[in-house]
This record gives structure tokens, sequence and C-alpha cells, in this order.
């Protein structure tokens, strides 16, 4: 089955960071998180099994306490190791 | 299923140190192989009948073994899970038949090596750890081909961990013998890292647009291995008028159930190995299963229980070994803490082909994803590297020289998880 890959960049609330990443580790398909530096704070990679279960994602990280923003990337095509 | 989040940079020690773990359990194996071999066999013809069975023994147990984690559930492989790039056995490539091929004469070549340094004298055990040395070899060769300057905690970290495995594998009752420890140093040696580079650039190869798997990359390894050892053996019987093909046809017969369960536990180390040079590069891979000399010791004193091994009875002897372990460790840990991982956003000029784009971005040294994304930007690339010096000296200045390229921009990661 097609699996659809996406990227969501997330903005916290100041001090809410270490509750959302608590929480979205909890999140299913979620495939990787990352603590970065800049105007996004987490950029979590994601793959699910349709545009629904992407929205249920997203729906679910935007719920987290202290999400302020999130943006999805979804994959078109991706090279990797 | 269960998911676990590991933290993203262990993943590659873990697997590689699953690997040195697996590894060290067929180190005891061996031992017990070697002496049961010992029974039939001169010393001399032990080493080749065992080198040889291992490989033809080997492929075929590797061959069953692999069939079987091409059995699909819920439409993934079982192999899936030892590596998520495995769908079944295939037939290889032609863009994988050069790299087969030097990665199977480079296998032979230490096998052979290795078994003629054995061969060459009554106790070998002092001059066997040198072949830790490889760990250097790779960094040089990483440095002159892949143009992979090596940074000074690399080299520092290396070398610790290369004298700490000699310290900890060595043993004071063999001599340094001059023609064995050449050998070592221009045969076997050599010949691993044309083994490890090349299985390291296989793994690297896409196949199908998909990763190359570590399970298809070890079958055939031993498929070509076995070819290599062949010739060499039979070149070897007529030149000295031996008969030890012969005698390692009928040796793989004879002890095919112990050699199948040690190439069989051998082949999912292996399999790790090569999913850890996918990950990281062959110098590093290389130290971190130096943390075999570790495990080695536990399962030493297991097999000592069965077959008469010497353990070490010098006090002095196990401070040197415990010297080297320490050594080894921070080594290990060293690597381990000095990586930089990032992501890089970059907008495409208008007009631009996206997927000519992220080819180039493929292509440079350090780049370990590109996705072609919709939105506000068209590429996320991920990269990981050494120091942030490199991230600007070969992905930064790289991605300026590329006219393609509109804007971009660097978020440092600051800790990751991935699901393992």
């Amino acid at each position: 089955m097609p699996m659809i890959k996406a990227y969501i960049l997330v903005k916290a609330r100041v001090g809410k960071l270490e509750n959302i990443l608590n929480e979205a580790k909890k999140v299913e398909n979620v495939e990787n998180i990352s603590v970065v530096a800049g105007d996004v704070d987490l950029i979590i990679k994601v793959k699910v099994k349709s545009l629904e279960k992407l929205m249920e994602l997203t729906d679910k990280l935007q719920m987290i306490d202290g999400v302020k923003q999130t943006t999805t990337y979804i994959i078109e095509k991706e090279i990797t190791i | 299923m269960i998911a676990i989040k590991l933290r993203r940079k262990y993943l590659f020690y873990a697997v590689a140190i699953l690997s040195s773990i697996i590894a060290s359990i067929t180190v005891g194996l061996d031992a017990i192989i070697t002496s049961e071999m010992s029974k039939f066999y001169s010393p001399e013809e032990v080493s080749w009948v065992y080198g040889f069975s291992a490989f033809s023994v080997g492929l075929l147990i590797s061959l069953a073994i692999s069939l079987f984690l091409s059995i699909k559930v819920k439409g993934r492989c079982l192999g899936s899970f030892v590596d998520p790039a495995f769908n079944g056995l295939r037939i290889i490539r032609k863009e994988e038949l050069k790299y087969h091929l030097l990665a199977g004469a480079g296998n032979a070549i230490t096998t052979v090596g290795y078994f003629y340094a054995l061969s060459l004298m009554t106790d070998p055990s002092a001059v066997i750890p040198f072949f830790r040395v490889v760990i250097l070899y790779l960094l040089m060769v990483e440095m002159i081909v892949e143009k992979n300057t090596p940074t000074l905690i690399e080299i520092q970290s290396s070398t610790i961990v290369t004298l700490g495995a000699i310290l900890g594998s060595i043993s004071i009752s063999g001599e340094i013998e001059v023609i064995p420890l050449a050998v070592m140093f221009l045969v076997v040696n050599p010949g691993w890292v044309l083994f490890s580079i090349n299985q390291r650039k296989l793994k690297l190869l896409k196949i199908d647009g998909r990763a190359n798997d570590s399970i298809n990359i070890r079958l055939w390894n031993l498929f070509f291995t076995l070819i290599f050892v062949t010739i060499f053996i039979l070149i070897y019987d007529v030149i000295n008028g031996t008969s030890f093909l012969l005698e390692s046809l009928k040796g793989s017969i004879d002890f095919f159930h112990l050699v199948a369960l040690s190439m069989g536990i051998t082949f999912f180390s292996y399999v790790l190995y090569i999913r850890a040079l996918g990950m990281g590069k062959a110098s590093v891979t290389e130290a971190v299963r130096a943390s075999i000399v570790i495990f080695s010791i536990p399962v030493t004193f297991a097999v000592s229980h069965f077959i008469p091994i010497p353990i070490p009875q010098s006090s002095v002897l196990w401070l040197i070994k415990i010297i080297g372990i320490i050594l080894v460790v921070l080594g290990i840990v060293s690597f381990a803490l000095t990586q930089v991982t990032a992501y890089i956003f970059i907008r495409a000029k208008p007009g631009a082909s996206i997927s000519n784009l992220i080819e180039k971005i493929w292509k440079i040294r350090g780049v370990e994803s590109v996705s072609a994304v919709a939105g506000k930007y068209d590429i996320i690339a991920k990269v990981r590297i050494r120091t942030l010096l490199k991230g600007y000296e070969r992905i930064i200045r790289r991605l300026e020289s590329i006219p393609e390229i509109g804007y971009f921009e660097w978020k440092s990661v600051l800790k990751e998880w991935e699901n393992v």
C-alpha cells in the first residue's frame, strides 16, 4: 500500500516544548521528532496510509497543550539512505 | 506493533553494537569448531577447511534464512524487521556487479591472508589484534577516495579505539613475527578495506528508487566470496601440491551442523554491520564494531567450560585488557557525542526542475535524505556531519554553487528521536 510521508513543522509556546515532546512521542505514525533552532521548534516526520489519517494526526498534534502553529509539508518524492 | 522512539544518533550505534554482540557469540562457536576440526585435520588444514566451509555452508544457510525472511506477513517481509529496506530475495542488478566483485575479492583476500598468517605461526594471538588497525586504514582510504577529510575528533577517536582494541585482545604468550605481521598489514587489512568500502557503496545504492537492503548484499557477498576463495585455494593447491580444496569440501559436509550454526548467527551480525555501514562512515562503523573485544570476554569464559581454551591468568594482562576496554569505550562514546544534524529548507528558482535539483543535492556528501515537498519550500534536505565547519565547507558552499537554488535556510537539530 502506498504510504504518505510528511514533515510537520511545529511552533511552540514558550515553556511548553518539553510537554509537546512528551505528547508527540506518544502519537502513532510519528517516525521522527527533531528539536530545531530557528523560527520553528520541532520538525516531526510522519508516515500515514491516507490523507485522512494525516489530517487525524495533525489534529492530534494541534490539540497538544502548547502548540501554537503547525505547517504540513507533504513529501512528493524522497531519496534517503 | 510496539514502536520505540530512540534518540536518532543512537540508532547507528545500537545497530553496530548489536552486530558485534552477535559476532562475539560466533567467536566462541568458532573456537569450538576449530577445536573439533583439529581432531581430524592438521593445524594448517584446519585453517583452509574452516575458511572454505564457512563460505560454502554459510552460503547455503544464509540462502535458507533469506528465503525465510522473504515470507510476507501483512504485506511486509519478515526481514524488514532486521532491515526495513528489505523487500524479498532478488537477483543482483548490473550496477551492483562491480561492487560485489570487489567486495567478494576483498573478503576472500582477507580470509585467505588471515588463514595463511595463522598457518605460519604456532601461537598467532599476538598478531591477530593488529587486524584492528584496519580502522586507521579506512580513515586514510576515505580521505583519499571519498575526499572525506577526517576531523581531528575522528582521528583521535579512531586511534584511541584502535590502540584500545589491540590492548583489549592482546596476549603475551605469542611472539610478534615479521612475516605474519606483514601479511596482516599488507594483505588482511587491505582486503578488509576493499570489502567494507564496497559493501558500503552497495548499501548506498538505490535499487528501484529504494535504499538497497543488507540481507541481499550479505547473501550475494557470500556467493562471490566463495567463488574467489575456491579460486585462491585451487591456485594454492596447484602451486604447493596440496589437496586442501578436496579436504575442504569433505570438511564442509562433515562439520555442516556446527558451521551452519555459526554462519547462521554470523549472517545476522553481518546484516546489521552492513546496515550500520549505510548509516555511518566505514571507519566509524569499524570502530564501533571493535567493541567485540569487550563482548568476547564473557563468551570466552563460557566457552572455556566446554573446550580447553587458554584464559589469561596474569593480573598484569588483565590490567592491560581493562585499559584497552576503557579506551575502546571512550573512543566510541566520543564518536557518538560529536555529530551535527540539520534540516535545510530550500526554494528553487522559478522554472528549475525539482527532480534534477534533488538529484544534485543528493550527491552532496553528508546529505542523508532529500524530499521534494509541496508548500512554501520545494525541498527539505536532512544532513549529518561531524562538525559545523564541515557543514559549511561541504554542504553550504556546495548548495551556493547550484544555480537552480533561489533560497535556503539551515535549521540545526538540537535533539532527535526516531522510531526503531
